[in-house]
């Protein structure tokens, strides 16, 4: 479960004040997977990172029950001079789940070849991205938070994530963020949609998906 | 999430990252850290032989210079490392189990080790190979090296933030900074300067650090002006600030 409690944040960048949310409240079941829709600079991903838990609201709380993973991006939240593997081994560390097993995982999945042994830095966002996925998938966690990370790679490697987010979305959630609605269709079971700090929760994803096309149309 | 043992998996591992790209990608790796002021030690340890006499205290000119540096390198080692800790590790924040204060408690840890063993190496092998028997004060080395460190950490934590904050403040810093080895005592006993100018050399409390450090390696050395007292006060002093505004900061050091 993740419960907002009269959360609110703001975006302050040079003396820009903005909310992202404002004394929202909203509970998140588990067992079903929401897609976060919201336009361009809403705030969805600083959201994630708020559900995350790395960086922190300005006032009211957020209650976490289960394990949470780290936001998902595509731009991955790799140091880039340290080698593919190097930052696996990392993240096995900190997370505190079998190191060799996870790299074997990871090596196996993202499909990198010598790559792996090669600094971060090198790599093309294909390559993170299948390093990022690869990796969170190697760690069980009860919520994945996703974003945007499935619109990366070939066809190939989509359907790969597709077959193990299937078996992963059998014990887990997943709380997404994607500009592509069909994606969330595929994945999600409910919507909340983020428009000017407001959040709105919809038990069918249809609903959230009709109610942010309409958002979209106004302006 | 916020629980001890996170925080001590997260060091560990953060330990291993910083050993491996810091000594890393070097041929030789680790060697370096201990080469290099080994190496600064043997260079001054020439050519000051070659113009002075004797040094200003006891018959070694190696063991004069290398207290002093190593003392110095205490602090100064440990600032200039530390200083980008977070900044280093910015892409490694956004796992929310790793904190800011993580990435600077295993840089100390790390440092520590680091100018230690060097210490040890060095410092171990002047004494070891002198004419002269020396007779070691533990108490007022440790003393002295310890202060060093919580001084150095202390002043690494305000950078920490200050540095991301104000830009130009990292490069005022950086001007002041640098003399400070000319004008610590690494070359000279503050003792020896005449009295106006010596109470204002004895401000710097690394003078203090490194005239701790010399009385635990010359019996006979008085360290006139030596005030412990003061170094404590200063060390801790810059420790709190140091804590203060990097608890202040966190979002700054999250990079929200």
């Amino acid at each position: 479960m993740i419960r907002f409690e009269q959360a609110t944040k703001y975006a302050r960048t040079k003396g820009i004040k903005k909310p992202i949310i404002e004394d929202a409240s909203l509970t998140l079941n588990r067992g079903k997977s929401v897609g976060l829709l919201g336009r361009n600079g809403a705030g969805k991903s600083t959201l994630l990172r708020l559900i995350a838990g790395a960086i922190k609201l300005d006032s009211g709380r957020i209650i976490r029950r289960g394990k949470i993973s780290w936001p998902l991006g595509f731009a991955g939240s790799f140091q880039s001079s340290m080698t593919g593997e190097q930052n696996v081994r990392f993240v096995a560390r900190i997370y505190g789940v079998d190191t060799e097993e996870l790299i074997a995982y990871v090596e196996d999945f993202a499909e990198l070849g010598p790559f792996y042994k090669a600094p971060v830095g090198t790599y093309s966002s294909g390559m993170k991205a299948r390093l990022a996925f690869g990796l969170s998938m190697g760690v069980n966690f009860d919520y994945y938070l996703v974003d945007e990370i499935t619109a990366v790679g070939d066809s190939n490697f989509k359907k790969k994530c597709q077959a193990v987010f299937e078996t992963k979305l059998q014990d887990s959630d997943v709380v997404m963020v994607s500009h592509s609605t069909g994606t969330i269709r595929d994945y999600c079971d409910c919507g909340v949609v983020l428009e000017k700090g407001k959040l709105t929760y919809y038990e069918d994803v249809e609903d959230a998906i009709r109610a942010h096309d309409k958002n979209m149309k106004e302006n | 999430m916020s629980n001890l043992s996170t925080h001590i998996r997260v060091v560990g591992a953060l330990l291993v990252r910083e050993m491996a790209t810091r000594f890393g990608s070097k041929p030789g790796g680790y060697v370096w850290a201990l080469l290099d002021p080994a190496a600064h030690i043997l260079m001054m340890t020439v050519i000051f032989q070659a113009i002075a006499r004797a040094p200003a205290l006891g018959t070694s000119f190696a063991l004069f210079f290398a207290t002093g540096y190593i003392a110095f390198q205490f602090y100064q080692a440990m600032s200039s490392y530390l200083n980008s800790a977070v900044r280093a590790n910015k892409a490694l924040l956004s796992y929310p189990n790793v904190a800011p204060i993580d990435t600077v408690v295993a840089r100390f840890v790390l440092q520590v080790g680091t100018t230690s063993l060097v210490a040890f190496i060095v410092l171990g092998t002047i004494v070891a190979t002198m004419r002269v028997e020396t007779s070691l004060h533990w108490p007022a080395i440790l003393e002295a090296v310890a202060m060093a460190c919580v001084f150095g950490l202390g002043v690494a934590m305000v950078n920490c933030v200050l540095f991301l904050k104000y830009p130009l403040y990292e490069q005022v810093f950086n001007i002041v900074n640098r003399p400070l080895f000319l004008i610590s005592g690494v070359f000279f006993l503050p003792d020896s300067i005449p009295a106006p100018y010596r109470d204002l050399v004895l401000i710097n409390p690394l003078v203090h650090v490194i005239m701790g450090f010399r009385k635990g390696f010359y019996p006979e050395y008085r360290a006139i002006g030596l005030d412990m007292t003061y170094l404590y006060g200063i060390a801790f002093l810059t420790l709190f600030a140091g804590m203060l505004v990097f608890t202040l900061s966190r979002k700054t050091l999250r990079n929200e």
